[in-house]
């Protein structure tokens, strides 16, 4: 979901080339795997599955996405979120029910035969549940990809490896991690550079966000960023009705938040989701390396046991291994 | 046609020496021999295998291409005791082997062949490097290497009139040095590539067997070990690709 701060964030975007995106970069995993099993999707909805009905389209998007980045001399590493701070439960549940909506519409389209409206509802229905988590953990390790489990949230820990130089940047979608403190922020790093936007398909770029610009640029502090995001709305906490960005920045500035705040709701404590953005839970406890892919372990997780077309990740694999040093034989024969 | 008899620690050892690196392969039968040649799934490692007439207790063989799965094979000859025969029975155009040990009497489906990637060629390759060493002081030193590193550098240094092998983990190192007197044969050219120890893992185990072990390398070239089975009644060939050194 993420905080909606585009309005305001919209003149620090700048498009950055792949080049200069190399280095090791720490990769929201829940918002990539929830993009996967969002796009990689059949005309009607259906995601991609093995012969056995699970889901594998979370796996073909980690293993072309990370190859990807290999290719281009990003060096990933995914981070996992971990137990959700308990004032994010309303919001879970929230998410919850607005996913079993969307499960009887796409049931209702695909039986009406309505393609459109059922890839629609498809996508709304995605879910990244502990069978996504934990065999996209095991295709990580096969292909030498490190991952972290955070305390917490994915991108608090992203945005403190990244501020601890770590990782050269954050990864993700949403905004989030600015308000964690990310010192740079990258979104859009698709292979194909498409994604569907509300109904569109459009061309998209790499692009960065850097904090210090952007509070720089509009005189803020980063608290007072996190001030503006939760007045619009967060995964933590209900925004205030009919603020958008730029009225909240307005707020912020005239020193209202607390005001607005209680307000909107008297019964909401604002300062635990704002000390949750300031000082989330993360943890020290990783350790980044990217050792050899296990080429063999990957053919047999993704070919043998999800029954994808050994020829397709053959072909993919080979970027990976002349990257990671392994040659082929094809050259000699 | 195949019809054959064959101590069951020489076909056990023949299909462990093929499952190192691929799980299924065309096998020719002939009238003379048994062959194939395969290549792993990631196109990095090739075995080239073949058992002569003379390996069998008794051999009859026509033309005739078999698809196995070996991963199944090797599970099979995993039940049965060290010792004693197996025989082999696939009638004419047959898609079913047989195979029977002691009172144990299989029927393998065998794989449509069409389904198996097709034998490469045989590569051209320049090795001028050749060194002659017990398989069974290879094979310790491919395990003293994974120790600290997943790569290994194999070379000949003319100079020192010696064969190295050299690995490099993040703290630990480890060098192997075998001269002259300590080798069958070595040939003084300056070679040296780097190999992906995971994979010489699986080979070195096969190889530990074999009392001679040929090795010919090249600069940044794949690798080719060469050794016989079942005494000199048969013999492999693995190939394995180079890693670029420089990271």
């Amino acid at each position: 979901m993420g905080v909606a701060l585009r309005e305001i964030l919209v003149d620090f975007r700048s498009d950055a080339a792949w080049q200069e995106l190399q280095g090791i970069a720490a990769v929201d995993a829940h918002n990539a795997l929830y993009q996967f099993l969002s796009i990689i999707r059949q005309p009607d909805g259906t995601p991609l599955m093995d012969g056995q009905g699970r889901i594998t389209s979370h796996l073909s998007g980690i293993l072309f996405r990370t190859l990807n980045f290999i290719e281009k001399g990003i060096k990933p590493v995914y981070i996992f979120d971990g137990e959700p701070p308990e004032f994010k439960r309303e919001e879970i549940e929230e998410r919850r029910e607005q996913r079993r909506q969307a499960e009887a519409g796409w049931q209702e389209a695909q039986e009406r035969g309505d393609t459109e409206e059922a890839y629609k509802y498809a996508r709304s229905a995605s879910r990244v549940d502990s069978y996504i988590v934990s065999s996209s953990m095991e295709l990580l390790r096969l292909m030498g990809i490190p991952w972290v489990q955070a305390p917490s949230e994915g991108e608090a820990q992203a945005a403190y490896m990244a501020r601890r130089g770590d990782a050269k940047y954050a990864v993700s979608q949403d905004y989030d991690a600015l308000l964690f403190g990310a010192p740079v922020l990258a979104r859009n790093l698709t292979i194909s550079g498409k994604r569907r936007f509300r109904g569109r398909v459009v061309t998209l770029n790499p692009e960065r966000i850097v904090l210090a610009d952007v509070l720089k640029g509009l005189d803020l502090t980063r608290e007072e960023l996190v001030e503006i995001g939760i007045l619009v709305g967060t995964d933590f906490n209900q925004g205030v009705r009919g603020v958008g960005a730029k009225t909240a920045l307005k707020i912020v500035k005239k020193g209202e938040f607390r005001e607005r705040m209680r307000e909107s709701d008297p019964d909401f404590d604002p300062e635990t989701v704002k000390s949750f953005f300031l000082s989330p839970p993360v943890t020290d406890d990783y350790a980044l390396a990217w050792p050899a892919p296990d080429t063999r372990g990957i053919v047999q997780f993704l070919c043998g046991d999800f029954g994808f077309s050994e020829e397709r990740v053959n072909s993919a694999l080979e970027k990976l291994q002349t990257k990671t040093g392994q040659k082929t034989l094809d050259q000699w024969f | 046609m195949l019809k054959a008899t064959i101590d069951a620690d020489i076909f056990r050892e023949s299909v462990d020496a093929i499952s190192a690196l691929v799980t299924e392969c065309r096998l020719h039968a002939e009238p003379d021999r048994i062959y194939t040649r395969a290549v792993d799934t990631a196109n990095v490692a090739m075995i080239s295998f073949q058992l002569k007439k003379e390996a069998f207790e008794s051999y009859q063989g026509t033309k005739e291409e078999l698809g196995l799965d070996i991963t199944k094979l090797k599970n099979i000859l995993g039940m049965m005791t060290k010792g004693g025969s197996i025989r082999l029975n696939l009638p004419e155009g047959g898609q079913k082997l047989e195979l029977s040990f002691n009172s144990y009497h299989y029927s393998i489906t065998l794989l449509d062949v069409n389904t198996i990637r097709k034998d490469p060629n045989p590569p051209t390759i320049e090795l001028p490097g050749r060194i002659v060493i017990s398989g069974d002081v290879l094979f310790s030193a491919i395990k003293a290497a994974s120790v600290v590193s997943d790569k290994i550098a194999l070379g000949i240094d003319p100079s020192r009139q010696q064969f190295y092998m050299m690995a490099e983990g993040d703290t630990d190192h480890i060098r192997l040095e075998l001269g002259r007197n300590e080798l069958e044969e070595l040939t003084l050219v300056e070679v040296r590539s780097l190999f992906s120890l995971d994979y010489l893992k699986d080979m070195g185990k096969i190889m530990a067997r074999a009392e001679k072990v040929e090795i010919h390398l090249g600069v940044n070239h794949p690798v080719k070990f060469s050794f016989d089975i079942a005494g000199g009644r048969g013999h492999i060939d693995y190939l394995l690709a180079p890693r670029i050194e420089a990271e």
